[in-house]
């Protein structure tokens, strides 16, 4: 294509103006200005920058290790003991009983697998939000016709409560993993869509107008522009989606599902093992850590530009 | 100089451009009757009070808006027309720098190249040389957020050269940094202007600015439209007392025809 880059001129023009490049403006006479010695031009008194801070993961986690959140923990965990020997253990399990049986989860290969199965159920359904969130987010931001469509049958299908679509896809759907997914795409999605939408129209105007003076195409646009963009917002939505969807995929498997953790609980339930119902509450709380350590993890390396700041 | 000689690179005959606010369906009319031309190789400065419509002329000229009437040739031909072989021969240098922040310099001044499609390998190359060129060497691969407003600048200015542009519009380029540094790129933009041939067209509020960077200074009136017109001839720059002299006229010009509030802006 013609893009206008990269031809030779034909002629010098003849109306290039006759001024004197060495001499000083009007406005600078007699006040030291001297032209340049070389045509590279010097700025090393301008301002200098400190090198990027590079934050590894590890790093990072050394620097926010305290002992302090650790000395809370120990403490409630000694209050729960001490509340333990004046309740029955159908109650208040001690300490001990509860470790037990979160050490159990770990070794038995039948209750892992129903662990790990709720892990993968909730990642992959909210992989698949993503990738279908995204693209329905950007595009909504980038075209205003599609948004007036596609934005009041997202708010009325936000406002539909997480419980009646578990009911609703236990009547629909006969597949385990069909219904969980379903429950989960239905509530996290929009939430990928909103935040992605959001991150569109952070962008300033001028912006936009820089990128599109070059002639960008919507493509260009996207990948240029609104992807590198909506990358930071996805995060915040992951991050938002991890907290809902754990919620939402317990219930879902406590009401519709012959595995999972929301199963398991609901056995631990019907036969009284309290120890049991935290030890997989310890065992979610863990499995939500893991997770946020993922995404905080893939965040830093995606969003590694924020990490450089100018400390001079 | 012998500007009459030159060709013609745009012409503006008779444009306005009004804009309906929706909300209370009030009409704003941002440019008004406007007409004149500039020659190839100019270097022609535009002052006038803000909010005058000199941006939105601007961008009619890279064809982010339309004018409603009237019409503006580049080359001879419409903008659009223009525009729609020759993406990259007309750039701007904004006041802010507009840098994307989660490119390097190196990412954010070959962009125009990377949308005109040019090879990878000739879109680091020029990019790098133009930054080089600018006194960035060395801080090729530093994000927009680890270089300070002057070196962003830079940035701003080597993207906007790095597609080799006939015509350069720069909109308060110099307006956003202090002295020191203002004057420091003015004279490097001056340097890279001459030796590119480049016609360039600049909105500035400092008349001092506009004197020691045009040979042809127009004043706009708000809404935008001609009330003055001034050339400045290249002794100018050997001569403080000519240069007040200039800086004396257009200022009399924009206070007699409603321009600049002085004292206000300055």
């Amino acid at each position: 294509m013609d893009a206008g880059v990269g031809r030779k001129r034909e002629s010098p023009q003849q109306a290039a103006p006759a001024r004197d490049l060495e001499a000083p403006p009007p406005w600078s006479a007699g006040k030291g200005w001297k032209p340049h010695q070389d045509w590279q031009i010097e700025i090393a008194e301008e301002g200098l920058v400190a090198p990027a801070t590079q934050l590894g993961l590890l790093k990072w986690f050394r620097g926010e290790f305290s002992w302090k959140p650790i000395a809370a923990f120990l403490g409630v965990a000694l209050c729960w003991q001490i509340l333990s020997l004046f309740a029955p253990a159908y109650i208040i399990p001690g300490v001990p009983a509860i470790l037990r049986d979160f050490v159990r989860i770990i070794v038995t290969p039948e209750l892992l697998y129903g662990g790990f199965i709720t892990w993968a159920r909730l990642t992959g359904a909210l992989l698949a939000s993503l990738l279908i969130g995204i693209p329905i987010g950007i595009v909504m931001g980038m075209f205003r016709g599609f948004d007036d469509y596609f934005r009041p049958v997202l708010k009325f299908w936000m406002g539909v409560p997480a419980l009646n679509w578990v009911i609703i896809v236990i009547i629909w759907f006969n597949v385990t993993e069909i219904r969980i997914g379903f429950v989960l795409l239905a509530v996290c999605g929009p939430i990928y869509v909103f935040n992605i939408y959001d991150g569109i129209h952070a962008i300033d105007q001028k912006i936009t107008d820089m990128v599109l003076s070059f002639g960008a195409s919507h493509w260009q646009m996207v990948r240029i522009l609104y992807w590198p963009q909506v990358k930071a917002y996805a995060f915040t939505a992951t991050k938002i989606n991890i907290g809902v969807a754990v919620r939402i995929v317990i219930v879902a498997e406590l009401v519709g599902a012959p595995t999972g953790i929301g199963k398991e609980l609901s056995l631990a339930m019907d036969s009284f093992e309290m120890s049991m119902v935290l030890a997989w509450t310890l065992w979610m709380i863990f499995m939500l850590q893991v997770l946020e350590v993922v995404v905080e993890a893939l965040e830093l390396k995606v969003l590694r530009w924020r990490l450089h700041e100018v400390t001079g | 100089m012998n500007g009459n000689a030159a060709p013609a690179k745009i012409v503006v005959q008779n444009i306005a451009k009004t804009f309906t606010q929706k909300k209370h369906g009030l009409k704003i009319t941002a440019i008004k009757d406007l007409t004149f031309t500039v020659k190839e190789g100019e270097y022609l400065v535009i002052v006038g009070k803000t909010g005058a419509g000199k941006s939105v002329f601007f961008d009619c000229l890279l064809g982010l808006k339309e004018v409603s009437s009237g019409s503006l040739l580049i080359d001879g031909q419409p903008v659009k027309q223009f525009l729609k072989r020759s993406y990259g021969r007309i750039t701007r240098i904004y006041q802010e720098d507009r840098l994307l922040p989660w490119r390097t310099a190196t990412e954010n001044a070959k962009l125009g190249l990377e949308i005109l499609r040019v090879p990878e390998q000739e879109q680091r190359a020029r990019a790098e040389h133009w930054l080089r060129k600018l006194g960035l060497r060395g801080f090729e691969h530093s994000y927009a957020n680890e270089l300070s407003g002057g070196m962003r600048q830079r940035v701003n200015i080597a993207r906007a050269f790095a597609t080799s542009p006939e015509i350069l519009l720069m909109d308060e380029a110099f307006g956003g940094l202090d002295e020191v540094t203002a004057q420091r790129l003015r004279r490097d933009f001056i340097k890279l202007a001459h030796e590119e041939q480049i016609t360039f067209l600049m909105v500035t509020h400092s008349i001092e600015e506009a004197i020691e960077l045009g040979n042809r200074i127009l004043i706009f009136g708000a809404p935008a439209h001609l009330i003055g017109e001034v050339r400045i001839p290249p002794e100018v720059a050997q001569n403080p007392k000519l240069a007040r002299q200039y800086h004396d006229e257009i200022l009399s010009i924009l206070e007699a025809k409603g321009g600049i509030e002085v004292g206000m802006e300055e």
